[in-house]
C-alpha cells in the first residue's frame, strides 16, 4: 500500500507542476489577455490628466499630434497660440505616474486623460509608454485616430477611448483631490495623505497644460502641495512620493 | 459662346452669373431653381481637425434626397408606367439618350453625323470638296470672326450648319493634310540627307588628309633646320644637356630624325666625356652591396665550436710531439707557451661569455682526437683506479640502500665558503637562490680561469668523448679540481651536441644519468665538496633543458625510490626517517630545475608531495629533526612562491614547531586543542623551548647539522633551538607573504600568530627572536584585519518584490487612418473585400427600400387621383340626378325652362 501511495504522490506533485508550468506558459503565450490581479484588499490610486493638449492636425499631407516646437507656423498660420500646444506635459507625466515604485508595486489602478477637445481616454498601468516624444506622439496620433492601442504581441487594450465623463469609472470609496497652485490650501502632501483613511481610494486630478487651471466638478478638495509653481510631473513626482510612504513602497 | 461650347459654357454661365449676375442671356436661358431653404442642411462634423479642408466632408441631405427622387422618377416611375404596357416607343434618335445634353446640342450632333456620313459616301468620287475645303476655310476664318456678333442671330439655321459642317471637315481635311507631309518626309528627305552626309563626310576627310600632309611636310622642313641649329648649338653646351634634347625633340618628329639626332649627339659625347659618364663608369667598376651574414643556427655554431676545439686539440697534439721530439731543446720551445697562454686565455673568455650566454654547442667526434683522448685519459686512468673503484661501488651502496650510513658518513667540517652557502640556502628564504647561485659561479669561475689556467691546459684534452659508465665519469674526474671538472662536462657537452647527431641524444643522456648519480653520490664524500655541487648544477640545469623527458624520467624514478624507502623507514619506530643530505639536495636541485610555477608538473608534483609527507608523517624526536623539517618547510616555502599552491602539511608542521616552544602548562595546551594530536604524534615534549638565556642567536648551518651524530650534544644547546625558531620564524613570514592573497588568510594564520605572541612571551627568549616573533604576529595580524574589514557578513537572501509585467503598446511609425497595418496582406485584402461588400449591400437595400418607399408613394397618389376622380364623377351624377329631381320636382322640366321663361 505504502508503495502504491508513494507513486500516487509523486503524480500528484508532478500533475500540480505541470499546472504551474501551463499557467506559467499561458501567460506568455500572445493573444490570452493577461489578467492583472488585483489585490482588492489594498487600495490603489488613480490618476485623471485634465486638459492634455493632445490635438490632431493635418500638417500638410499627414496627420500628426500638434506641438509647440514643430508646428509652430502652422499653429500661427491656424490663428492658435502655439504655447498651449504641450503634448511633452502629458507625456512627462504619464511616464512619471507609470515608471513610479508605486505602479510598479500595482498599487496605479489606471489612469484617465482628458483631452483639451473633451477627449477621454483611459491608460492601463502595465503599459510601458515610449520614452522618446517622437513615439509617443505616434502612439497618441494612432490613439486618437484608431480609439484603441492594444499590447505588441497581445490582444489586450492599454489606451482606450472612453465615453465622457471620467466619474463612471472612478471607483466608489475614493476621495477625490484636485491640484492647483492657485488654491488657498497648501498642505504637505505626505500629511495630507497620511490623514486618510487608510482603505479608501485615491483619485488625483492634476493639470496637464502649459497655463491655466483646472476645473472639474468631480473634484471635492482642491489643495496645493508647494508654495512654488510645480510642472505636472514634478506635482506627480510628489503625490507618489506621499503614497509610497503612506503604503510603503520601496 | 454659350451655344457654341455647349454644356462647357452652361457651367461657365453659372459660375459668371454668380460672380456678376449681369448676362442677362444667362439668366434668360437657364433659371437657376432657388435652393429649398430644407434641402440645404449641411452634415456636421464631430471633430473640427485643424488643417483639414472641410469641401470633402460637406453633403447637402435634401438636395441629394430631391435629386435621388428625381432620378427615380425617371427611371423608376417609367419602368413602372410600363410595366402594364405591350409596345415600348423607343426613342432612337442620336443624343435623345444622353439627358444632359440640350436640344440645340442634339442638332448639332445630328447634323454632325449627317454630314460625316455624306463625307464618307462621296470621299472617292466627290472632287469639288477641296475647292469646297478652301472656301470653307476662309468661310471659317469669317465665322469665327464674326461667331459673337451673328450669336443673337443663332435662329438661323442655314448658317448654323455650314459652320458645323466647317467644323467637322475641317478637322478631317487637317488630319489628312498633315498624314501625307509626314510620309513625303520620311521618304524623301531620309535619303537624301543620307546621301547629303557620306558625301560631306567624304569631303571632309579628303580636306583633312591633304592638311594632314601639308602639317607634316612643313613640320619635316622646320625640325630640319632646327636640327642644324640644334647641332651647332650642341658643340658649344653640355652633351648631357645636349641629349637630353636630343631624347625629347624626337617625340613628335619621325624615326629618321630620331636617329639624326641621336648620331649627332653621339659624336658630340664621343668628343667630351661628361662628369656623369664617368660616375657612371666608375659606378660599374664598384663593389656591389653583399648580404650580411645571417645569424647562425645552433647547429652551425656547434659546429664552429667543434671545429675550434679540435683544432685547439690537433695543436695541442702538435705541440705535445714537438715537446716530446725536442726535450733536449730549451731555446725554441720558449715561444710556445706563450702562445698557449693565448688560447687559454681565449678559452676561458669564451667560457665567461658561455655561461653569461646561454647557447649550447657541441661537435661531432673525430676519431683520431678521440684516440689520442683515450690515450691521454688512459694514463690518468691508471693512477688512481683502484680507489676510484671502491669509491663507486661504496656510492652505489649508498644509492642503493642505506640513509643512515649516508647520513653518519656525511659528518665533517666545512670550509668557510660552504658555510655562508648553506646559509644563504637555509635562512634568507625571501631572496631568490638562483641567480645568486649562478653569480657566485661566474665569479668562482672567473678565478679559476685565471688561476689555473695553466693546469687546466696540461692536463684536460679539448675534445672528450662522453663517458659510457660511472667508471669512465669517475675516471674522468679522479683528482681533478672542481674547475677541471666543470671544465671537462663542459667539453664533452660541446664534444656530443644533440643537434648535430642522432646517437649524440644517447650519449648524453646516459651522460646525464651519470651526473646525477654523480650529483648524488658527492654528499656522501669525505670531505663534502659543496662548492663542486653548486658548480654542477648549472650543467646539469642546462642538460636537462637539453632532454627533458629524460631528465624527468630520471628524477621521478628517484622520488619514487627514495619513497618506497621512506614509507620502509617510517616502520621501523626506532630509526630516523627523516630525509638524508642527499635526498634534500636532491630535492633542492629538482627545485631549482624544474617549472615550481606549474599547477601540475611531472617532477615538481611529486617531489613536494613528497617533501609533505616527510612533514606529516615523520615524528619530531629530537631538535636535528625539527631543523630539517624547517629546511624541508623551507624549500617547499621555494616552490609556493611561485605556484602559490597552499600546502597546509608545511604550516601545521611550523606551527607545531611553535608549540614546542612553548612551556608545556595544561592550560596552553588546552588552548591548543586542535594541535594536540599532532603534538602527541610529533613532539610530546617542549623540544624548542628556551630555558636559557642566550646572548647572541647563530644564523643556522645546515651542513654542519648533517653531519654532526645525532647524539651531538649541539643539538641540545639552547642556541641551536633559538636558531631553528628564527629559520621557522623567517619561512612562516615567507608563507605569510606568499598567501597573502588567499581568501581564507584569517583562518589560516590567525592561530599562528597567537602562537607567536604566545612564544614571545616566553622566558628567557632572546630579543631579538622576540623582536622577529612579534613582527611577523602583527604582520598577520594586520593583514587579517584587512581581510576582516573586506569581509561581507552572510545575509538571508532578500526576496526582491516581483515589479509588475509591462507591456509594449502596438502601434505603427506613420499611422494612416483606414490601411490596415496586418502584416498578413491576403487577410488584409479579404477584410477590405469583406467591408467593401457589407457596404455595398447596405447602400442596395436602403435603395430598394427608397424604390419602394417610393413606388407606394406614387401608387398612392394614384389611388388618390382615382378616387378623387371617382368622387368628382359621382358627385357630378348625384349634382345632375338631384338637379332633375329637383326640377321635376318643382314642376319645371328643365333649366331651359325655366331660362326660357
Amino acid at each position: 500500500m505504502v508503495q502504491e501511495d508513494v507513486p500516487d504522490a509523486a503524480t500528484i506533485d508532478e500533475a500540480a507542476e505541470d499546472d504551474k508550468v501551463a499557467e506559467d506558459l499561458a501567460d506568455d503565450i500572445p493573444g490570452i489577455p493577461v489578467t492583472i490581479t488585483e489585490q482588492k484588499s489594498q487600495p490603489g490610486a488613480v490618476f485623471v490628466l485634465e486638459r492634455a493638449s493632445l490635438e490632431v492636425a493635418k500638417v500638410g499631407k499627414t496627420y500628426q499630434i500638434l506641438n509647440s516646437e514643430d508646428h509652430a507656423n502652422f499653429l500661427m498660420k491656424h490663428k492658435k497660440n502655439p504655447a498651449d500646444y504641450r503634448p511633452d506635459i502629458v507625456h512627462q507625466a504619464l511616464l512619471m505616474i507609470l515608471d513610479s515604485p508605486l505602479n510598479k508595486a500595482g498599487r496605479i489602478r489606471s489612469v484617465y486623460v482628458k483631452t483639451e477637445k473633451g477627449v477621454l481616454f483611459e491608460v492601463k498601468p502595465h503599459v510601458r509608454i515610449p520614452r522618446t516624444y517622437k513615439r509617443f506622439a505616434g502612439i497618441m496620433l494612432q490613439l486618437l485616430q484608431k480609439l484603441s492601442i492594444s499590447a505588441a504581441g497581445k490582444r489586450d487594450k492599454l489606451f482606450r477611448v472612453v465615453k465622457n465623463p471620467v466619474t463612471q469609472y472612478l471607483p466608489l470609496n475614493s476621495r477625490k483631490i484636485g491640484f492647483s497652485f492657485s488654491s488657498e490650501k497648501l498642505v504637505d502632501i505626505q500629511k495630507y495623505v497620511d490623514a486618510v483613511k487608510d482603505d479608501s481610494n485615491f483619485v488625483f486630478v492634476v493639470g496637464a497644460m502649459a497655463h491655466g487651471k483646472v476645473d472639474d466638478e468631480i473634484v471635492e478638495d482642491y489643495i496645493s502641495i508647494s508654495g512654488y509653481p510645480l510642472s505636472a510631473a514634478w506635482c506627480i513626482a510628489r503625490i507618489c512620493q506621499g503614497l509610497q510612504h503612506k503604503w510603503s513602497v520601496l | 459662346m454659350a451655344k457654341n461650347n455647349g454644356t462647357e459654357t452652361k457651367k461657365k454661365n453659372k459660375k459668371k452669373s454668380k460672380q456678376s449676375g449681369v448676362n442677362k442671356v444667362s439668366m434668360k436661358l437657364n433659371l437657376v431653381p432657388k435652393d429649398n431653404p430644407f434641402k440645404t442642411i449641411w452634415s456636421r462634423r464631430k471633430f473640427d481637425v485643424i488643417g483639414k479642408k472641410r469641401k470633402g466632408e460637406e453633403r447637402r441631405i435634401g438636395q441629394a434626397r430631391t435629386r435621388a427622387i428625381d432620378k427615380r422618377k425617371k427611371t423608376l416611375l417609367k419602368e413602372y408606367e410600363q410595366s402594364g404596357k405591350a409596345s415600348v416607343f423607343v426613342d432612337k434618335r442620336i443624343g435623345e439618350q444622353n439627358g444632359t445634353l440640350g436640344e440645340f446640342d442634339k442638332a448639332i450632333l445630328r447634323s454632325q453625323r449627317e454630314r460625316q456620313m455624306k463625307i464618307k459616301k462621296t470621299n472617292m468620287y466627290n472632287l469639288s470638296d477641296e475647292e469646297e475645303d478652301d472656301l470653307d476655310i476662309n468661310d471659317g476664318l469669317r465665322d469665327d470672326f464674326n461667331d459673337d456678333v451673328e450669336y443673337d442671330s443663332d435662329e438661323e439655321t442655314g448658317q448654323d450648319r455650314s459652320s458645323i459642317s466647317r467644323l467637322g471637315r475641317k478637322s478631317v481635311d487637317a488630319d489628312i493634310a498633315e498624314g501625307e507631309g509626314n510620309r513625303v518626309k520620311s521618304k524623301k528627305e531620309v535619303m537624301e540627307e543620307i546621301i547629303q552626309k557620306s558625301k560631306f563626310f567624304k569631303e571632309q576627310k579628303a580636306r583633312e588628309k591633304e592638311e594632314n600632309e601639308k602639317l607634316v611636310d612643313q613640320l619635316d622642313k622646320d625640325f630640319e633646320l632646327l636640327v642644324q641649329s640644334d647641332a651647332l648649338s650642341s658643340l658649344t653646351q653640355p652633351s648631357k644637356m645636349n641629349a637630353l634634347k636630343a631624347l625629347v625633340n624626337p617625340n613628335f618628329s619621325k624615326d629618321l630624325k630620331n636617329k639624326e639626332v641621336t648620331s649627332v649627339s653621339d659624336v658630340s659625347k664621343q668628343d667630351e666625356p661628361d662628369i656623369y659618364d664617368k660616375l657612371v663608369s666608375e659606378m660599374a667598376f664598384e663593389m656591389r652591396a653583399r648580404p650580411s651574414d645571417r645569424t647562425k643556427t645552433p647547429e652551425e655554431i656547434a659546429e664552429e665550436e667543434k671545429e675550434r676545439l679540435e683544432r685547439l686539440e690537433h695543436s695541442a697534439n702538435k705541440q705535445s710531439h714537438v715537446s716530446g721530439d725536442d726535450l733536449g731543446d730549451s731555446f725554441t720551445v720558449d715561444d710556445k707557451p706563450l702562445n698557449k697562454k693565448g688560447w687559454v686565455d681565449e678559452i676561458m673568455e669564451k667560457n665567461v661569455s658561455e655561461d653569461t650566454g646561454d647557447e649550447d654547442s657541441g661537435c661531432s667526434d673525430d676519431s683520431d682526437e678521440s684516440e689520442d683522448d683515450e690515450e691521454g685519459t688512459d694514463n690518468e686512468e691508471d693512477d688512481g683506479k683502484g680507489e676510484t673503484l671502491k669509491d663507486w661501488e661504496e656510492s652505489e651502496d649508498d644509492l642503493g640502500t642505506d640513509l643512515d650510513e649516508e647520513d653518519e658518513s656525511d659528518e665533517e667540517e666545512e670550509g668557510e665558503d660552504d658555510k655562508t652557502q648553506e646559509e644563504r640556502k637555509d635562512k634568507k628564504n625571501e631572496r631568490l637562490v638562483n641567480p645568486d647561485r649562478k653569480e657566485q659561479k661566474k665569479t668562482a669561475m672567473l678565478n679559476v680561469g685565471v688561476a689555473q689556467s695553466s693546469r687546466l691546459k696540461k692536463e684536460l684534452p679539448f675534445t672528450i668523448d662522453a663517458p659510457g659508465s660511472m667508471e669512465d665519469l669517475y675516471a674522468l674526474f679522479q683528482d681533478r679540481s672542481n674547475e677541471d671538472i666543470i671544465e671537462a662536462i663542459m667539453r664533452i657537452r660541446k664534444c656530443n651536441p644533440i643537434h648535430l647527431a642522432a646517437e649524440n641524444r644517447k650519449k648524453m643522456q646516459v651522460f646525464y644519468g651519470l651526473l646525477l648519480q654523480y650529483f648524488a653520490t658527492l654528499p656522501n664524500q669525505n670531505p663534502l665538496n659543496f662548492q663542486l655541487l653548486n658548480l654542477l648544477v648549472k650543467p646539469l640545469m642546462e642538460m636537462s633543458t637539453e632532454i627533458p623527458y629524460f631528465s624527468a624520467i630520471c628524477a621521478r624514478e628517484r622520488i619514487l625510490r627514495t619513497r618506497t624507502k621512506f614509507t620502509e623507514d617510517i616502520k621501523d619506530p626506532e630509526k630516523s626517517s627523516w630525509p638524508s643530505l642527499k635526498t634534500l639536495l636532491l630535492l633542492r636541485l629538482w627545485s631549482m630545475i624544474y617549472p615550481c610555477s606549474d599547477f601540475r608538473h611531472a617532477v615538481m608534483t611529486p617531489a613536494s608531495l613528497l617533501m609533505c609527507e616527510y612533514l606529516t608523517r615523520c615524528p619530531v624526536l629530537s631538535v636535528r629533526d625539527a631543523a630539517i623539517g624547517s629546511f624541508l618547510c623551507s624549500i617547499i616555502y621555494l616552490v609556493t612562491k611561485d605556484n602559490k599552491k597552499y600546502f597546509p602539511e608545511a604550516l601545521m608542521f611550523l606551527k607545531t614547531l611553535l608549540v614546542a616552544a612553548i612551556d608545556k602548562d595544561p592550560k596552553g595546551i588546552k588552548d591548543s586543542q586542535m594541535y594536540q594530536h599532532l603534538l602527541e604524534f610529533k613532539a610530546p615534549v617542549p623540544l624548542l623551548r628556551i630555558e636559557e638565556n642566550i646572548k647572541d642567536i647563530k644564523p643556522l648551518d645546515f651542513l654542519k647539522i648533517m653531519k654532526l651524530p645525532e647524539d651531538s650534544s649541539f643539538f641540545n644547546s639552547q642556541g641551536f633551538r633559538a636558531s631553528v625558531l628564527v629559520s621557522v620564524v623567517e619561512t612562516l613570514r615567507g608563507f605569510v607573504n606568499v598567501y597573502g592573497e588567499l581568501k581564507a588568510f584569517p583562518e589560516i594564520f590567525l592561530p599562528v600568530s597567537a602562537l607567536m605572541v604566545k612564544v614571545a612571551d616566553q622566558q628567557n627568549m632572546p630579543g631579538v627572536l622576540q623582536e622577529k616573533l612579534r613582527d611577523v604576529g602583527e604582520l598577520i595580524t594586520t593583514k587579517v584585519e584587512e581581510y576582516h574589514k573586506l569581509r561581507q557578513p552572510l545575509q538571508m537572501r532578500k526576496q526582491k518584490p516581483v515589479p509588475m509585467k509591462l507591456l509594449n503598446p502596438k502601434f505603427e511609425e506613420n499611422f494612416v487612418k483606414g490601411r490596415d497595418y496586418d502584416p498578413d496582406r491576403v487577410r488584409a485584402e479579404n477584410k477590405k473585400m469583406k467591408r467593401l461588400l457589407k457596404k455595398e449591400r447596405r447602400g442596395a437595400v436602403s435603395e430598394l427600400r427608397k424604390d419602394n418607399y417610393f413606388l407606394q408613394e406614387v401608387k398612392m397618389k394614384e389611388k388618390q387621383r382615382l378616387d378623387e376622380e371617382r368622387a368628382e364623377n359621382y358627385g357630378k351624377a348625384r349634382a345632375f340626378l338631384q338637379e332633375q329631381e329637383h326640377n321635376f320636382k318643382s314642376g319645371q322640366l328643365g333649366k331651359g325652362r325655366k331660362r326660357r321663361r
